[in-house]
């Protein structure tokens, strides 16, 4: 296996990456291999996919399972090795059945279908062996000999860039949002990519566009987001158990959450939210269920020990799973692109087995003591109060703004976040999203003339609530985004962090902090490329970035 | 005393340190530090904590021959008569999902059936007593085994499940009555629907190994079919789509049993081969002739595709069923194996 797509990779060696019999995430170098040939095959659909659209003969399930299959490919999310062969056998299967199309419309227009070579090309091989042998020719590394390590790092910019809109457009598509122009970008991006690109500039233009992109699958996303729950509403959020039985809900799925909460609405079992499920307490139709009765335990990577501890059944929706303890294994459930072998899947939203499990774990025992934090300030609640906001800038009551956001990880150079947040000074808003909030988000921040001091704007899939934010923001002030008192900074672990860090570089968005690590598939040239054309900058330490944030902002 | 670093690395490459006292053994060194490895008789006799020390020196107390694999290298060891005499590092041959943190669970289970389902063979089904812990569920992995403890009576027997992990307390064994067997005797002579047993586990590394679609080829003698049933219901709950084959083997046809449930097995699992062996038939007998292990030898032998296959039963068809498997090139790592050794 090769796999440096995450910030957690092996950096023990002069080269950067998981290499060995398993990653650092617990994916084996199967998973890893198969993975990789799902891409290959996912390039192939694309390559075709592409040429049919352009003759209006578009495949839209075919974009629908491309989705599916990047999404298991992203870090924590998919590591059933079996599930990987029987998604590269439907792989060709799709191919085949696009390319039929498209020969069919090319010849209906009266032209002459292209032959397509490489990944359009490719038969999968008929038995695992066969296909970890094909496997080793089609990694992100292929080519590194020939091509060199820059390249490789843009290759992998736009292909994780690429795998993180896959992910957003997946979780749009859910709950009922797709759009032509989307399946269009990620088939241009992946028919990009089946070429084995080595232009520069042409594969920083490409990973800029898949920026440009993924703002607009934000947009899908957050319409799929409100239109299916409503606007997010500040809400306070029960952190602490009461008595009862208990399902506990992590991930990113909101409509797996929605028809639990449906099923589970004449019983007494009690539901939770664990990591970013956390922002679903905001959504009026999802906070309207009464049983829906708090958040317990704190970001995906302290999983092992609170789901061993949660006496109830667990649900892992979308990505972010460990691997399962032994002490909670027959009692998590996992859905949609989410997979670990053993581990019982549900790929139908009926959670009947789920809710029996429910019935029968324990529960909580007792009550206790309340304890709240506040969620839901999506761009609706802050965009409502931003004449408030506006004048208390104006006057000074509010000196600077950060968004001190994204994932979290377990890696102990990630305290800084916390750091951050809480040293930033009293005149100062924390406006966070992402898991990387779970640090600081019980800190009581008080607030400046009512405004709260931490805005929790969602989940990472709500970025685009950031962004609308700012552009408000600037709009009000008539000044760009860059000129406004706000600072990003920026916690990365995974591919969807990699799709929004290139939508804030497409839009132009400038010295961004990024953390704790940066990428290890950038490589040193890459980096200066990212420092010298958008001022990305490293974290140093809070106390002295806050200062500079500060700093640069009087200057 | 010397204490000695102790590092476990398990198959799929996770490592645990523990540190063990040079007279103390590794199974019991682990445990004190809340590391639960699988392990049965704590006596050298079952096999169940067998491992490879790769690095140091060790002495192995007496134990059962018969408990260590033919395979075994020169550093196969079982971990509950290991004694380290430096530090040691040490191949697990499980992944470690197989390993507790904490302590083995004991439950109290009630029978609720006990019925004959061939000769001289049991099958017993309990329910576990819901607890203010456990609720009323019943969490283990196919393949692994329970202890069976007689309340009052120093009777205590390990059983393989034979049923997949459930909501409503269920365990189902199938068990061998022994002539004058201990656990034997007081299930002919004294158990009945209603009485109440202690359970401890689920124990034990025996399981389904994860790894793409490779066939899966079970082989079981006797009540040794009680795993293979227990990962093929769960091959079915998942509806898994490797190829898969049981041989199932007695001495006379009439010891063959749980029909009716492969037969139920395959309505589900539709891909399953169940392939009946008998040693001895009589004339009208219409599956194969011949020992599980022979039917084995003569299939792998137009393979294409090498399986992976799990072994259970007595150790003699563990053996002569891994040196099949060896002759026809299937590598060690593709043989799982649970021994059932007289207690």
């Amino acid at each position: 296996m090769f796999c440096y797509q995450c910030e957690q990779t092996d950096r023990s060696n002069a080269d950067s990456g998981c290499a060995t019999a398993k990653g650092m995430c617990g994916k084996d170098a199967t998973t890893s291999d198969l993975q990789d040939l799902l891409i290959h095959g996912v390039k192939g659909i694309a390559q075709y996919a592409k040429r049919a659209r352009a003759l209006n003969a578009p495949d839209n399930a075919a974009d629908e399972f491309m989705l599916y299959a990047m999404f298991t490919t992203l870090t924590n999310v998919n590591f059933n090795a079996t599930r990987f062969v029987t998604l590269i056998q439907e792989a060709a299967q799709v191919r085949d059945r696009v390319k039929a199309s498209y020969i069919q419309a090319a010849l209906a227009a009266g032209a002459t279908p292209e032959q397509l070579t490489g990944a359009a090309a490719w038969q999968p091989a008929a038995d695992m062996d066969g296909m970890l042998k094909q496997a080793a020719h089609v990694g992100i590394n292929a080519g590194l000999d020939q091509v060199g390590p820059d390249i490789i790092g843009l290759r992998s910019l736009a292909l994780y860039g690429l795998k993180g809109v896959c992910a957003y457009a997946h979780h749009a598509y859910v709950l009922g949002k797709e759009s032509n122009a989307v399946y269009a970008g990620i088939e241009n991006a992946l028919d990009f990519l089946s070429n084995d690109p080595t232009d520069v500039e042409a594969l920083l233009a490409q990973s800029m566009a898949l920026g440009t992109l993924n703002l607009e699958v934000m947009a899908l996303l957050d319409e799929a987001n409100t239109g299916a729950f409503g606007a997010q509403q500040p809400t306070q959020v029960r952190v602490t158990p009461i008595k009862g039985k208990a399902i506990l809900v992590s991930g990113h799925d909101l409509g797996d959450l929605a028809a639990l909460l449906e099923q589970t609405k004449d019983t007494d079992i009690n539901i939770y939210t664990h990591g970013e499920m956390l922002p679903a307490h905001a959504y009026p139709k999802l906070k309207a269920y009464p049983h829906l009765v708090g958040n317990y335990g704190g970001a995906w990577q302290d999983q092992q020990k609170e789901f061993a501890e949660f006496p109830g059944a667990i649900l892992m929706t979308s990505n972010c799973i460990i691997e399962p303890q032994p002490q909670y294994r027959q009692r998590i459930f996992t859905a949609g692109p989410v997979g670990w072998p053993g581990v019982r899947h549900i790929s139908d939203k009926n959670f009947a087995p789920l809710i029996q499990a429910a019935n029968a774990l324990p529960g909580f025992k007792d009550d206790v003591d309340e304890k709240v934090i506040t969620v839901g300030f999506g761009r609706d609640a802050v965009l409502g109060v931003a004449d408030k906001v506006i004048d208390a800038v104006k006057s000074g009551a509010i000196r600077h703004f950060f968004l001190v956001g994204g994932c979290d990880g377990a890696a102990p150079g990630r305290n800084y976040y916390s750091d951050f947040a809480e040293q930033a000074p009293q005149d100062t808003v924390v406006m966070t999203l992402g898991c990387a909030k779970y640090r600081f988000n019980q800190h009581d921040f008080g607030d400046i003339g009512g405004i709260p001091r931490l805005l929790d704007l969602g989940q990472c899939n709500d970025s685009y609530s950031a962004i609308k934010i700012a552009t408000a923001l600037a709009g009000a002030f008539e000044c760009g985004v860059n000129e406004l008192p706000l600072s990003l900074v920026v916690s990365w672990f995974e591919q969807k962090a990699a799709a929004v860090l290139l939508t804030l570089l497409a839009l132009g968005i400038r010295n961004i902090r990024l953390g704790p690590t940066l990428p290890a598939f950038l490589t040193p040239n890459l980096i200066q490329v990212l420092v010298d054309k958008f001022g990305l900058l490293p974290i140093t330490t809070a106390e002295a970035d806050i200062e500079a944030s500060l700093t640069r902002q009087a200057a | 005393m010397n204490t000695h670093a102790i590092e476990l690395t398990t198959r799929d490459g996770e490592r645990l340190r523990f540190e063990c006292a040079a007279d103390r053994n590794l199974l019991e060194a682990a445990a004190d530090a809340h590391i639960i490895l699988p392990a049965q008789c704590g006596q050298g006799n079952c096999g169940t904590c067998y491992a490879d020390v790769s690095h140091g020196d060790f002495t192995l107390g007496k134990h059962n021959a018969a408990a260590l694999p033919d395979k075994a290298g020169q550093g196969g060891t079982l971990l509950c008569c290991t004694f380290p005499h430096s530090d040691l590092r040490i191949d697990l041959p499980f992944d470690r999902d197989r390993i507790l943190i904490g302590e083995i669970k004991v439950r109290n289970a009630d029978i609720i059936a006990i019925d004959s389902v061939g000769e001289n063979t049991l099958r017993l089904e309990l329910r576990l007593a819901p607890n203010e812990d456990d609720g009323s569920t019943a969490e283990f992995e196919p393949g692994q085994f329970m202890e069976l403890e007689v309340p009052g009576q120093d009777i205590k027997r390990a059983y393989s499940l034979a049923n997949i992990s459930n909501w409503d307390g269920r365990l189902e064994f199938l068990i061998r009555l022994q002539p004058g067997g201990l656990f034997s005797t007081w299930l002919r002579e004294q158990a009945a629907v209603g009485q109440t047993l202690i359970v401890h586990g689920p124990k034990g590394a025996f399981g389904l190994y994860e790894s793409g679609l490779r066939p899966r080829w079970f082989v079981a003698g006797g009540t040794g079919l009680a795993p293979m049933l227990s990962m093929l219901r769960r091959m079915a709950e998942f509806q898994e789509p490797h190829p898969a084959r049981l041989y199932f083997g007695a001495n006379r046809a009439e010891e063959l049993f749980c029909q009716a449930e492969l037969k139920a097995l395959q309505a589900e699992l539709p891909q399953l081969q169940v392939i009946l062996c008998v040693w001895k038939p009589e004339d009208n007998w219409q599956g194969f002739c011949g020992t599980p292990v022979d039917a084995l030898a003569q299939d792998l032998a137009d393979a294409s595709i090498l399986p992976d296959i799990y072994l259970c039963g007595p150790p003699a068809l563990i053996d002569a069923a891994e040196a099949a498997a060896r002759a026809k090139g299937v590598p060690d790592n593709q043989v799982l194996s649970e021994r059932f050794l007289p207690a």
